[in-house]
């Protein structure tokens, strides 16, 4: 337990340094060194709702009340009574904003980290068309936001606008910032034959290099300690199973199928250890993988049989290992989050209701 | 929809029609209205719940189309997504749409593909007639297709209805409305010599249906629903020959096509759609009915049918720009029932019906489609007690249904039997009052959708079953000194559905597939009263309705669903319609009313659509004589300006208005 604690606060400091060094100023330039992390006094949820219903909701866990407030958008925004809007796909928190990604009413939502009361509402439209925006990083003082308009959109955190559009392959899903480069996972998954590919984006002159060729419906994309750029695909649904590719950080070349035994559409990376699952039901939570040593650290993640419906999303503490997965029961019932230790034990859960799948969870320090 | 309707509207005592209505004084030189309608069907003496709305019914309603007619029924939920295009289906004691059959004119309307008649598309201006079975046909010489679903809905047009009446008929109707409704319609009628009748109905629909709602953003009348445009039109060719009903023979030729947008859901900071669909449905039916004697009678029927549909997405994100379906459905059907009555009580038939349906698909997309094509064997045979005081039917379905595909794996061959029994008594000589009830088992089978929609379907489905038991009391009496007619009905019912095929996430929530895991308990009651004061200088008539369901989610005892409302099932509905004509004018006063529904989801407060009323009033004026008429009628709907749903997210009409002018002459 110590050992995996240390295993993992070591890098994920390292790693992270960039990402708390903007707290203070949106848009300081990061200055190198260790941030200390405080411990999360209670975490934000994001629940997708159901397509086409409106009910995007973002709920609150406080840890030392271990109390939750299943609309908390509503609670702080009681004049916004319509809400977040439909399927919030994804958030983060850069600065001292939460970016909510709204995909079907196609705006990103900017509120305050701190209390989450509403700030600004980016709408995401080509004229009237939507663009459908799907899933957030954020770098030097930009967020960047992948559309299914085969675009990825730069949005300046000072002004909260779209300054920027960057050109990438089709239906671009999951992205990640490493020091130099934006990887943007082009899914076509709109297309009758998927995309494979990866868009390398340089983050000085915000163009696309060119693409990596990955795994088929490439989805999710995690960058490790090593800055190794590992990518969950879906597969095409029918004869292609979903599978894990890495792509070398330092040379960028085409992405490295880590073969059967890996058929995940769905990755989180904190530091070396890789949690690999798929969002819907089927055997197994998650798998453990250590990208350092390339060996399993278990099949099953959970070792004291607390059940879990669907892992729907997963999200880790930073400062203590800490698993926190979103679990999503039916995909129309009301969702939860249950905490693990690294070490799979449970430690508490909380309902989300009326939040619907739940799939992210960021932590408030 | 005003089309004809005088035919309907007005009695002409010296006809051959039954003087049912008693307390109507009888007038051979005048045009009469008459309240309480003509019956062909006694709603209480039959063994099985049925509903029958008619012709100068409907025109009461302020209705536009079937699906806003059959609102008026107990038992129904009616899924409405808003505005004159907007879908509209039926789901009869929570069954699910799939359960309910629509016949047109005595035959089926075959719908192999999706299996759910949008009821939106029928206008009324040509119905004569909408019946509702709940169980079945009760008639015995109705074909074995007519059984195979848990309930009936059957609409008679007029335009198949030739009277001696109107040798010559000529109709015109103008209809204008709210949110750019434009309608004409023309209905010719003749008798060419003694056997020949030949019937022609032409009926054209235009709306921009542009109507305003509260936003959900702001609570104002921000905004308008977009994409709401139709254009439909309708050609009918009816022929007739033959003496009388004993020995004919009917033609009949059905063309309609629209064009409509599709408005989806308003959601929230993005409630732009451009979705559209384009349909046309072709088909040719024709029925011989004889009499070899009075014990001896057989019903033959064809029917050829050809649907179209096209569905586009010009804003779906793949790398041509937009999404298509083209889908082309076609029906080859061949129905033969033969009807013996050993005596004047009990009667006995055998039906067979053969038909074959095929579906293709022709879009770009259609990478790897099934193509299906399915071949069923129908084989009924039926029997039928009536004595004065106890009444059975009972039926036994033998269903083969054989499948084969161009690409992939067929669905299964299914071999089934359903069967089906009811019967009534009336236990007391002078109380007008009858008990009641019904057994009835039978399946559906998975549609083409279920089976092969591109990475939805699930080849091995098996059929989804449906098991009625229903018992319920009836009184009927027509002449008491406090009124003329009084028809009271009352039952109970318990439903289980169970194999039900619902859509299930497979990879992703982008990714579904069907599943026949859904299990469904459902118990409910429904109440109708039709009440008719006798004849004064105001004659007074009204019909309330009243449904009860408790239609319960059993699929699963771990979910928090366990045992939660089906989603859109109202606990409490009901309607209310209250009628007064004075010499040529009448006044009608119509309710809708449901109580809260859940959508899909937990039973939380999050997930309640609020319940919901809908305040309609209609004046209709009678000029002119026996030869030429003009029928003038003002629909006022949704009087209160209320806003509701009835799914949530899709906002009905505020209020709006309907006028209408037929004219006609005949002779």
């Amino acid at each position: 337990m110590k050992k995996n604690l240390i295993k993992i606060l070591l890098p994920v400091t390292l790693s992270l340094f960039m990402l708390n060094a903007c707290k203070k100023n949106d848009v300081a330039p990061p200055t190198p060194g260790p941030v200390a992390l405080a411990p999360a006094v209670g975490e934000y949820v994001l629940s997708e709702g159901v397509f086409g219903n409106n009910n995007t909701k973002l709920s609150y866990h406080d840890n030392t009340a271990n109390t939750t407030v299943g609309d908390f958008f509503l609670q702080q925004n009681p004049t916004i009574t319509a809400g977040l809007g439909d399927t919030g796909n994804d958030m983060i928190i850069y600065g001292s904003k939460i970016y909510v990604v709204v995909n079907n009413s196609s705006v990103v939502m900017v509120l305050n980290a701190n209390n989450a009361t509403f700030i600004k509402k980016i709408l995401f439209q080509n004229g009237t068309a939507p663009k459908g925006p799907r899933y957030a990083a954020a770098a030097r003082g930009k967020v960047f936001v992948t559309s299914s308009d085969n675009t990825v959109s730069v949005i300046d955190t000072t002004s909260l606008t779209i300054v920027n559009s960057i050109a990438v392959g089709a239906n671009p899903e999951g992205i990640a910032a490493s020091a130099n480069y934006l990887y943007v996972a082009n899914s076509g998954g709109y297309n009758l034959i998927p995309d494979s590919t990866v868009s390398l984006i340089d983050l000085n002159t915000l163009t696309e290099i060119r693409k990596i060729k990955v795994g088929v419906n490439p989805n999710k994309i995690e960058i490790n300690a090593a800055g190794n750029v590992y990518v969950s695909a879906y597969g095409n649904f029918t004869n292609i199973p979903a599978s894990v590719s890495v792509i070398n950080g330092s040379t960028n070349a085409t992405g490295i199928n880590l073969g059967s035994g890996f058929n995940y559409s769905h990755i989180r990376i904190l530091g070396d250890i890789a949690y690999l699952y798929n969002n819907y039901g089927g055997t197994g939570t998650a798998k453990v993988y250590n990208t350092a040593t390339n060996t399993i650290v278990r099949n099953e993640f959970i070792t004291d049989g607390t059940p879990v419906n669907t892992a729907y999303g997963i999200n880790i503490d930073e400062l203590n290992g800490d698993v926190y997965i979103a679990n999503a029961p039916s995909y129309t019932a009301s969702g939860s989050v249950i905490c693990f230790t690294s070490g799979g034990v449970k430690k508490f859960s909380f309902s989300v209701a009326p939040g619907i799948n739940p799939n992210k969870i960021l932590f408030r320090r | 929809m005003h089309l004809l309707n005088t035919n309907f509207f007005i009695f002409f005592f010296a006809a051959s029609l039954p003087a049912v209505c008693t307390a109507q004084k009888k007038d051979t030189l005048q045009t009469v209205i008459v309240l309480s309608a003509r019956k062909t069907i006694n709603i209480a003496a039959s063994p099985a719940p049925v509903q029958v709305l008619y012709k100068e019914d409907i025109d009461r309603r302020n209705s536009l189309s079937v699906a806003d007619a059959v609102k008026y029924f107990a038992g129904i939920s009616v899924k409405d997504y808003g505005g004159i295009g907007g879908l509209k289906t039926v789901s009869v004691r929570s069954l699910g749409a799939n359960h309910t059959g629509v016949m047109y004119d005595g035959l089926v309307l075959g719908d192999a593909q999706g299996g759910q008649t949008d009821l939106g598309k029928f206008s009324l201006d040509n119905l004569q007639e909408i019946q509702l079975y709940n169980e079945g046909p009760s008639n015995l010489l109705s074909p074995a297709r007519a059984f195979s679903f848990s309930s009936v809905l059957s609409l008679k047009t007029t335009s198949s209805n030739f009277k001696e009446s109107e040798k010559k008929l000529v109709a015109i109707t103008l209809k204008k409305g709210s949110f750019g409704y434009f309608s004409p319609a023309i209905y010719l009628k003749t008798h060419i010599g003694k056997k020949f009748k030949i019937g022609l109905n032409a009926f054209l629909q235009n709306a921009n249906g542009h109507y305003p709602f509260l936003s959900y953003e702001n609570n104002h009348l921000s905004e308008k629903r977009n994409n709401t445009d139709i254009n439909a039109y309708r050609l009918e060719y009816d022929a007739a020959y033959g003496a009388n009903d004993s020995n004919s023979l009917n033609l009949k030729i059905y063309y309609s096509a629209s064009d409509r947008g599709l408005p989806g859901a308003i959601i929230l900071y993005n409630s732009i759609s451009n979705q559209r669909l384009k349909d046309d449905n072709f088909f040719i039916q024709s029925t011989r009915q004889k009499y070899f004697s009075l014990k001896s009678s057989i019903l033959i029927s064809g029917k050829f049918s050809r649907d179209n549909n096209y569905y586009t997405d010009p804003a779906y994100p793949n790398n041509y720009g937009k999404l298509e379906n083209y889908f082309h459905q076609q029906e080859i059907y061949l129905s033969g029932v033969y009807k013996y009555s050993l005596n004047k009580f009990i009667g006995l038939s055998y039906g067979s019906d053969v038909y074959r349906s095929k579906l293709n698909r022709s879009d770009i997309f259609a990478v790897g489609f099934a193509n299906p094509v399915r071949n069923n064997y129908l084989n009924n045979i039926a029997f039928q007690l009536k004595k004065p005081r106890y009444e059975t039917f009972g039926n036994i379905l033998y269903t083969a249904l054989n499948e084969k595909v161009s690409a992939g794996k067929p669905g299964r061959n299914l071999r089934e039997f359903s069967t089906a029994f009811s019967g009534s008594v009336k236990p007391f000589n002078v109380l007008p009052i009858r008990i009641r009830g019904f057994y009835k088992h039978v399946f559906r089978a998975p549609t083409f959708n279920d089976l092969y929609y591109t990475n939805i379907g699930n080849v091995n489905l098996r059929p989804e079953f449906a098991d009625q038991y229903n018992l319920g009391i009836t009184f009927n009496s027509n002449n008491s000194s406090f009124f003329s007619r009084c028809i009271f009905t009352l039952d109970g019912y318990i439903n289980n559905v169970r194999d039900k095929i619902i859509a299930v996430p497979r990879q992703n929530l982008f990714q579904w597939s069907m599943q026949n895991i859904g299990k469904a308990s459902i118990h409910g009651a429904d109440a109708a009263l039709h009440l008719a004061l006798p004849a004064n200088v105001i004659q007074l008539s009204s019909d309330f309705s009243y449904s009860f369901q408790q239609a319960s989610d059993v699929t699963d005892k771990t979910s928090d669903l366990y045992k939660t409302q089906l989603p859109y099932t109202p606990k409490h509905s009901g309607s209310i319609n209250l009628n007064a004509a004075y010499k040529k004018a009448v006044l009608s006063y119509n309710i809708l009313m449901s109580g809260e529904r859940y959508r899909a989801g937990s039973a939380t407060p999050e997930n309640i659509v609020q319940g919901w009323s809908s305040n309609d009033i209609s004046m209709s004026y009678l000029l002119g004589n026996k030869v030429a008429q003009y029928k003038i009628v003002a629909e006022a709907n949704n009087i209160f300006n209320t806003q509701y749903e009835v799914i949530r997210y899709y906002p009905m009409p505020r209020f709006n208005y309907r006028l209408s002018v037929t004219a006609s002459i005949k002779k």
